[in-house]
């Protein structure tokens, strides 16, 4: 049996010593929230040596706790270690911040939700089906290697608009594109990040986030009264799986914002679909038209060219489901 | 460096150690001898089957992706808490009447999946059923008879002992 890469487990009683220690580790300690992604990882073991943490630091055992919901001034305010289940319960996330509530709801598994947090969500490991096999079996650009064996392989879960640093595998946050319909912030230890700029292709990390920096809070404002937001996902299970497609948009009281993910490296803004819908009451022909703008810079890869299929029915729902009140 | 944890496993305090790396359902299986949960093809690198699933302060969770250290203080139900010395829990006495075991691989996640959606909510609907089982595969049964023992089950813990 394949056993688990071992490492050494320190509880963080504080955001500062936190990143202390991760800054003293230089890259050979990770953040440790729900567990569900990196003890994955530790238990494949698809990365080089010289790419995995010696030690997890916990973030659970912060104090004050990470863990909390509330809304304050018209900003909805997640600490960065609640729980899925727990935002996909909560009643007033529910009602405001639907996109959100239904994009949780979806994450894998409820065993998975009971475990598995909001920054360990949107702070997951981008990967394909080579950057997973376990040995690092394909030493890709991800891993520090020289080249991609999705862009010649299998690539048919792959990204549809092109390579980020030169890697193709897709991005499968299910938080990910509701928080950029939303247009949530995310408050680190060192700053205040915009959604849509918080995800890059690094070796072998999916964001911006620099070694000793952590998340510490979501931030969402609250939609307008008149605007829906809703979250739709694509996956082979319905049950339990990583999106083939997902998106979120939030429409209406003048605002149009659209985003897809597990469609590229990074979560993908579909601006060119919001821009159709500006000023537009929606129909079908609305919801037709945003959905061809939402892939018009689509370049699929030579075994994915069906997903552009799937990405421009996501939009076109999503666009016909923020009608409905 | 192995750390000293204690935590109350089907009703009883066990303290045992523990290495960082050691998952929940190694620490159970291997050094508490407790073989009911089981490990699937995921060889703990977890595809979502739900054999490992034990309850942890009243929520479903996988044992085999969670790191033993964290339940540390913690209450732990595994598939050996589900019967009682009058015998068997009436989730397990609906699933044999039922049929809904058949290879007996899956059973003692689903139990414990089950477990946990009716001791928050003893009288739920078909899709509740389902969405709570969706992280738990079965391979031989098709779910059918599951969701009717599970049914079965509430039906009869609802209503007191020997009533009509
Ligand atoms: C069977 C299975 C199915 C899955 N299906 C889905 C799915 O359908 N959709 C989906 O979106 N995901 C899915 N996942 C991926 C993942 O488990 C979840 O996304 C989960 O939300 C990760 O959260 P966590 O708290 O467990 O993260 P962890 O494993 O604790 O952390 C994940 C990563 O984030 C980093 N990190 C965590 N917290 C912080 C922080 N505060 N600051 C900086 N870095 C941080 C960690 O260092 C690590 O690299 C699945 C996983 C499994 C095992």
């Amino acid at each position: 049996m394949r056993t688990i890469r071992k490492f050494e487990f320190l509880n963080a009683r504080t955001i500062d010593e936190a990143v202390n220690t991760l800054a003293a580790y230089k890259g050979k300690a990770w953040p440790f929230a729900g567990g569900t992604d990196i003890l994955r990882m530790m238990r494949f073991q698809p990365l080089p040596e010289n790419l995995y943490p010696e030690v997890l630091i916990n973030l659970k055992t912060i104090s004050p706790s990470l863990e909390y919901i509330k809304e304050e001034d018209g900003i909805l305010s997640i600490g960065a270690l609640t729980k899925l289940v727990d935002i996909a319960n909560n009643a007033l996330v529910g009602e405001r911040y639907s996109a959100l509530a239904n994009a949780a709801n979806k994450v894998a598994s409820p065993q998975i939700r009971n475990m598995a947090t909001i920054s360990g969500n949107i702070c997951q490991l981008t990967h394909c089906l080579y950057f997973s096999k376990p040995d690092n079996r394909f030493h890709c650009l991800r891993k520090g290697g020289s080249e991609c064996p999705a862009q010649l392989g299998d690539n048919r879960y792959c990204s549809i608009f092109g390579d980020v640093n030169g890697c193709v595998a897709v991005n499968t946050s299910d938080i990910a594109p509701a928080l950029i319909a939303l247009n949530a912030r995310i408050k680190t230890n060192k700053r205040m990040v915009n959604a849509g700029e918080f995800w890059d292709v690094r070796v072998p990390g999916s964001t911006i986030l620099d070694e000793d920096e952590i998340v510490v809070e979501i931030q969402v404002p609250r939609p307008p009264p008149d605007a829906k937001s809703v979250f739709m996902k694509f996956s082979i299970r319905s049950s339990i799986d990583f999106p083939i497609v997902n998106g979120a948009a939030l429409i209406g009281d003048g605002v149009a914002r659209i985003a897809l993910n597990a469609v590229a490296p990074k979560p993908y803004r579909a601006t060119k679909a919001e821009e159709v819908l500006k000023g537009k009451t929606i129909d079908e022909t609305a919801a037709e038209e945003a959905a061809i703008a939402a892939v018009s810079e689509a370049s699929p890869l030579s075994f994915n060219k069906w997903k552009i299929s799937v990405a421009k029915a996501i939009v076109k729902r999503m666009v016909l489901n923020t009608k409905s009140r | 460096m192995s750390t000293r944890i204690s935590f109350i496993l089907n009703g009883s305090r066990v303290t045992v150690d523990v290495e960082p790396w050691e998952s929940l359902l190694d620490v159970i299986r291997k050094k508490l001898g407790l073989k009911g949960t089981k490990l699937a093809f995921c060889r703990g690198a977890c595809g979502g089957c739900g054999a490992c699933t034990v309850i942890i302060d009243g929520r479903a969770v996988y044992s085999s992706i969670l790191p033993a250290y964290k339940v540390d203080g913690r209450n732990v139900i595994t598939i050996e808490g589900l019967a009682s010395p009058e015998g068997l829990h009436p989730l397990q006495e609906a699933f044999v009447e039922a049929g809904a075991i058949q290879c007996g691989f899956c059973t003692s996640g689903m139990l414990m999946s089950a477990k946990a959606l009716l001791d928050e909510n003893p009288d739920p609907s078909d899709d509740e059923i389902k969405d709570a089982l969706r992280g738990n595969l079965c391979r031989c049964t098709g779910y059918v008879k599951i969701i009717e023992a599970i049914k079965l089950a509430s039906k009869r813990m609802r209503r007191p002992a020997g009533g009509g």
